[in-house]
């Protein structure tokens, strides 16, 4: 029982990561992006083949990983989301774009893994690393992961961090004000360019960081990425789009709703686990059609 | 019988008849009318459902097999039985398959509206989500229940044209290619028809089109009713062409983003676009996956299948940020052939001489 809790409170922390990071590309630069997928996917592996090379704790490498991905995310923003802003491509213009980045980015990590299998016989197609993860704890019989403490630990930290970034730092007031009006900003004199591409870096990071917290949690394959990508959309959906916070509050709702909720209805009906993935999207279609601008809604500042 | 560069020939023709129904089905809905239609397998998956679950189970009770518990746990057997019955009776297997494509058509239109209904109140990236998260719901749930299609077994759909022996899959292919060819007629006939231009005006100002009295709402509606009849369409004869009526081939890359990445590079919005967008990546494809030995020795021993996605990564990229018109632009489309506008002119003079 506590076990599943536990699960469940780690798993839909790290959901509330890649949430804020749709959220965040969203509220910036109207990209809701397709990419998302591949980029969760990338961190996964990133940590786990760090960590086979080296043999050291995955742990270590979960940042790097991020860092590499948040690179990728600097590099679309130029090559290709600056130019179509600039042209003023609706969203959805925007959002087939990162489809087509999605595919791109999702190739090259199969020819990646494909790379370690002809030169070092290394058969990770599937990955399952969680057993791997230290114990830090026995509570009734129960053992504690690591992951289920540095999960929440780290989407708590980062909330933190987000908050004060945005609210202390002057780069985070100028994001803010360019998100909120970008054509008064940059008479302001600032770099909205600037601005968006750093939250590209930040919105990539956090996806990689979420799929490198995954290694710890779940197995996976390539496709890890694209089979969650309608849990992390409906995350943030449900948190509103809107602010940071939101998302990652929203990620949590649906990540605890997915695992719990169905958890306690399966006791009561047990076929109700199959479709434990419908509620996820049951949630978004509600929040769509009954209250649009989510929880983010429920605290706004007006 | 079937080999070699024959079997290549009918795949590719395959692969074009049956996306130029869903990517026609798509422009009637994104190109015209500027829905984004993330979810297209929704339909398909209606129209696969409507052949594999209904019409396999109305050609069971004709052959007196059960259609509850066992028609899904001995699928394979009675099927067989249906299709011994089918290949007896030929007048028969032809109306249930016209009654299988009418029966898809007529639920796709229903899973259309149903879908139209609530998710038409949202706008743009919000709406793609919604009607993207309407096909992933009934994918899983369909995936998941057995009762319908046989979940993770899927059904076999009956061979509705097991009578022609031999000839049956050139008979299939043909029928399929006619049902492009005839899609395409509609979609055309769509295009230069009134609810096309007004189609197009929701597309280009909402206001406008309100300001001169028409329902934007109602004309969506009826985008995206027709256009899910025709993807649905597109489904069933998927499923009644491979002879298998399962959840999982529905998947999103396939049944949604694909058709996207080929109108895009056709043109939005341009029938002909679309056509010559399906035929030409189709074909490479094809090329890809026949010579992907030889494509992946030349390019450091990569798999052909990612080079496959970059290819349609590049694409929708590329034609997004220097082509967004696509290879054949839109154009203004003309009611009429101009000699019959000619034709309705000089008549109209004579009449008003004789008169």
């Amino acid at each position: 029982m506590l076990a599943i809790i536990l699960t469940s409170i780690a798993y839909a922390s790290i959901l509330a990561i890649g949430c804020a990071a749709i959220t965040l590309l969203y509220t910036s630069t109207r990209v809701f992006s397709f990419a998302h997928a591949s980029m969760v996917s990338w961190g996964f592996y990133l940590t786990y083949i760090f960590y086979k090379l080296s043999q050291l704790s995955p742990y270590l490498f979960m940042p790097f990983a991020a860092l590499i991905v948040g690179i990728y995310g600097i590099i679309i923003y130029v090559l290709i989301i600056r130019g179509l802003i600039r042209a003023k491509a609706s969203e959805i213009t925007l959002m087939m774009v990162t489809l087509g980045v999605d595919f791109i980015l999702f190739a090259f990590l199969n020819i990646l893994i494909d790379y370690f299998y002809y030169n070092f016989k290394w058969d990770i197609k599937n990955v399952n690393i969680v057993l791997r993860d230290l114990t830090v704890a026995t509570i009734v019989n129960t053992s504690v992961k690591a992951v289920h403490i540095i999960a929440p630990v780290t989407a708590l930290l980062l909330l933190l961090l987000m908050h004060v970034f945005l609210t202390k730092t002057s780069i985070g007031i100028a994001m803010r004000a360019s998100i909120e009006n970008p054509t008064l900003s940059s008479i302001l004199g600032i770099n909205v360019d600037m601005v968006y591409m750093l939250a590209w870096f930040i919105g990539s990071m956090f996806a990689g960081l979420s799929g490198s917290l995954l290694t710890m949690l779940m197995q996976g394959s390539s496709t890890i990425g694209s089979d969650l990508i309608v849990m992390y959309f409906a995350g943030s959906v449900v948190g509103g789009l809107q602010s940071i916070l939101g998302g990652l509050f929203g990620g949590l709702l649906v990540g605890l709703s997915e695992r719990l909720l169905s958890y306690y209805l399966s006791s009561i009906f047990p076929w109700i686990y199959a479709y434990r993935f419908v509620i996820p999207l049951a949630m978004l279609v509600a929040t769509l059609l009954l209250y649009p601008r989510g929880l983010a809604g429920l605290v706004e500042r007006r | 019988m079937i080999e070699g560069g024959f079997f290549i020939l009918l795949n590719v023709v395959f692969n074009v008849g049956i996306y130029l129904i869903l990517s026609l089905s798509l422009n009637i809905e994104t190109g015209f009318t500027n829905i984004p239609q993330f979810g297209r397998l929704t339909a398909a998956l209606a129209g696969s459902i409507a052949a594999g679950g209904i019409i396999g189970r109305v050609a069971a009770i004709l052959a007196g097999q059960p259609i509850g518990d066992e028609f899904i746990k001995a699928n394979t057997h009675v099927i067989s039985e249906v299709n011994n019955y089918l290949f007896a009776n030929p007048l028969v297997s032809i109306l249930l398959l016209i009654l299988a494509l009418i029966t898809s058509i007529l639920l796709g239109a229903l899973i259309g509206l149903l879908t139209a209904l609530p998710a038409l109140r949202l706008k743009e990236a919000y709406l793609g989500i919604t009607l993207l998260s309407f096909g992933e719901i009934l994918r899983t749930f369909t995936y998941n229940y057995e009762p319908i299609i046989g979940g993770t077994l899927g059904v076999l759909t009956p061979s509705f044209l097991g009578f022609t022996g031999d000839y049956e899959t050139i008979t299939l292919l043909l029928f399929v290619v006619i049902m492009a060819m005839l899609c395409f007629a509609i979609a055309e006939r769509i295009s230069k028809s009134p609810l096309g231009r007004v189609m197009r005006a929701v597309r280009d100002s909402e206001l406008a089109i309100q300001v001169y009295g028409r329902s934007v709402m109602r004309i969506k509606i009826y985008a995206i009713v027709i256009g899910s009849a025709m993807a649905a369409l597109a489904g069933a004869l998927y499923s009644i062409f491979t002879k298998t009526s399962r959840a999982d081939v529905f998947t999103r890359y396939s049944w949604t983003f694909l058709p996207w990445a080929y109108i895009m590079l056709g043109g939005v919005g341009n029938n002909l676009g679309v056509a010559l967008g399906v035929i030409v990546m189709s074909i490479a494809r094809s090329m890809i996956s026949i010579y992907k030995h030889e494509i992946s020795s030349y390019l450091f021993n990569i798999d052909a299948t990612w080079l496959e996605y970059i290819l349609m990564g590049l694409v929708i990229i590329l034609i997004t940020m220097f082509r967004p018109q696509g290879m054949l632009p839109e154009k203004p489309v003309f009611t009429l052939p101009r000699d019959r506008i000619e034709e309705a002119r000089k008549r109209s003079l004579k009449e008003r001489a004789s008169s």
